[in-house]
């Protein structure tokens, strides 16, 4: 992704460009939160891109039984490479549920590590603040951990994003208009993520919105 | 149809031109820590300055834009949708972008129609740009009706083990790190917050999004505005109604 959008970008884009910088100092990555910030997360714009930390995408809906969050992080990457587990990022889903909408009622932390006494990759998830749950939900990744009515998993997926960023890269190395609707440059690729299915009776509050949104930070300051 | 394939060629201009002031015009592939470009406003003038030209005449008000009401969403404005950059879930409502977002929903299509679109005037809507479609429509994979919902990676890859049972995880405080990035509706600080605020934007929190009127509403207002303004005539020109009104 990285040596691919450098290349992307690297040529012959300067002659469109000019002509459009009426547009404003727009950074797109062509992704809904792929790459974003730049100056931290796009090898196009930083040489120490943070990609563990890269937020990917934040989903959040309900069933009648249900709320359920997916973040998706580090990516999309080819289907040959194997997934992000930073111990020293801390990923927050944010669930409020009472007024101030703004305030995180459910600080929800996702941390990850690995057994190092263990034979070869063997990382786990940790996941606290997670409502009705007593103390962590923990345990290796790539499996579905349940405690206390809550299920989580942590692993490698497929990017469930869709987009014609392709046509998009095309355009720009052509200077024509080149896109198709078929096309979707995140087919075919994986990221990391966890997805976290909680009852829905611990989050409903009478008619109060939920407000949901994540961030990441990392230990010892940016990269 | 014809009418669709000029729609979906126009509206594929918007990433494109949003990516192309990305471009940092760097020749080289060495990584080096390029500075976020940075355009608009143009640099202190050369001395004898007739007033620059714009480079384009339009000049829109968006405000209609951000006021306006997302129809389903009981009374939620545009403004109300992005400030703060949340995610919202009304419970009582059924589930679906821009009322959460599920795993399959368009949401690049329907943002750019309620940010662009009068979307309160038939036949257009939230779903407009969706119904072309703009973007492709799908997932190449299926999701799973199951959780984890998310399908299974694709190819072969190597996956950790899963007979782990001693991890080092860190038990340093939250406050001990440093914010990196941060996300709740799609696409707002990808595709409306200017490269010179990203850091800031994304180290900031949904209670500074609402602090004092909004504290990045002022920005969104001239992305979209900038936007807008170099869009405007071809959306008029396939026939859809622009939400902003011409000054």
């Amino acid at each position: 992704m990285g040596i691919s959008k450098q290349r992307l970008l690297a040529g012959g884009i300067c002659l469109l460009a000019a002509p459009l910088l009426v547009f404003s100092a727009v950074q797109y990555s062509g992704a809904a939160d792929h790459l974003d910030p730049p100056a931290r997360t796009d090898p196009a714009v930083d040489s120490t891109p943070d990609r563990p930390a890269d937020i990917a995408d934040i989903y959040a809906w309900h069933t009648d039984s249900s709320v359920i969050v997916a973040v998706t992080f580090a990516g999309p990457q080819a289907t040959t490479a194997a997934a992000t587990y930073d111990r020293d990022v801390l990923y927050t889903v944010n669930i409020s549920n009472a007024s101030p909408r703004t305030t995180a009622d459910f600080p929800i932390r996702v941390r990850f590590g690995r057994d190092t006494t263990a034979s070869g990759d063997q990382f786990g998830v940790q996941v606290t603040g997670l409502p009705g749950v007593t103390g962590a939900i923990a345990g290796p990744v790539e499996t579905n951990l349940s405690k206390d009515g809550v299920t989580v998993r942590a692993g490698l997926f497929d990017d469930p994003f869709f987009f014609d960023l392709q046509g998009f890269r095309e355009t720009l190395s052509t200077g024509t208009l080149r896109f198709n609707n078929q096309r979707n440059f995140f087919a075919g690729q994986n990221l990391t993520g966890i997805v976290i299915e909680i009852p829905r009776s611990r989050i409903e509050n009478g008619t109060s919105p939920i407000d949901i949104w994540t961030d990441t930070a990392r230990l010892g300051g940016n990269l | 149809m014809q009418k669709q394939t000029q729609l979906a060629k126009l509206i594929y201009v918007l990433p494109i031109t949003l990516a192309l002031t990305t471009a940092a015009c760097s020749d080289n592939d060495t990584g080096s820590n390029t500075p976020p470009v940075v355009v608009a406003p143009p640099p202190a003038a050369p001395p004898p300055p007739p007033p620059p030209p714009p480079a384009t005449t339009a000049n829109f008000d968006v405000s209609s834009c951000l006021t306006q009401t997302i129809p389903g969403t009981g009374g939620v404005t545009v403004a109300g949708a992005v400030i703060p950059d949340t995610l919202t879930l009304n419970l009582a409502a059924a589930s679906g972008f821009p009322n959460g977002r599920r795993l399959p929903d368009p949401v690049i299509d329907v943002t750019l129609a309620i940010i662009f679109l009068d979307i309160n005037t038939a036949p257009q809507s939230p779903l407009t740009l969706a119904n072309v479609p703009v973007n492709p429509a799908a997932n190449d994979v299926p999701f799973r009706s199951t959780f984890p919902y998310l399908a299974a990676p694709q190819g072969s890859p190597p996956l950790s083990g899963t007979t782990g049972t001693n991890f080092n995880f860190r038990t340093d405080a939250p406050t001990a790190y440093t914010r990196v990035d941060r996300m709740g509706m799609p696409a707002v600080s990808t595709a409306l917050i200017s490269s010179a605020m990203k850091n800031t934007y994304n180290d900031a929190n949904p209670e500074d999004d609402v602090v004092g009127g909004g504290r990045f509403a002022g920005e969104i207002t001239s992305v979209l505005t900038g936007l807008t303004n170099a869009l405007a005539d071809d959306l008029t020109g396939l026939g859809l109604r622009p939400c902003a009104r011409p000054r």
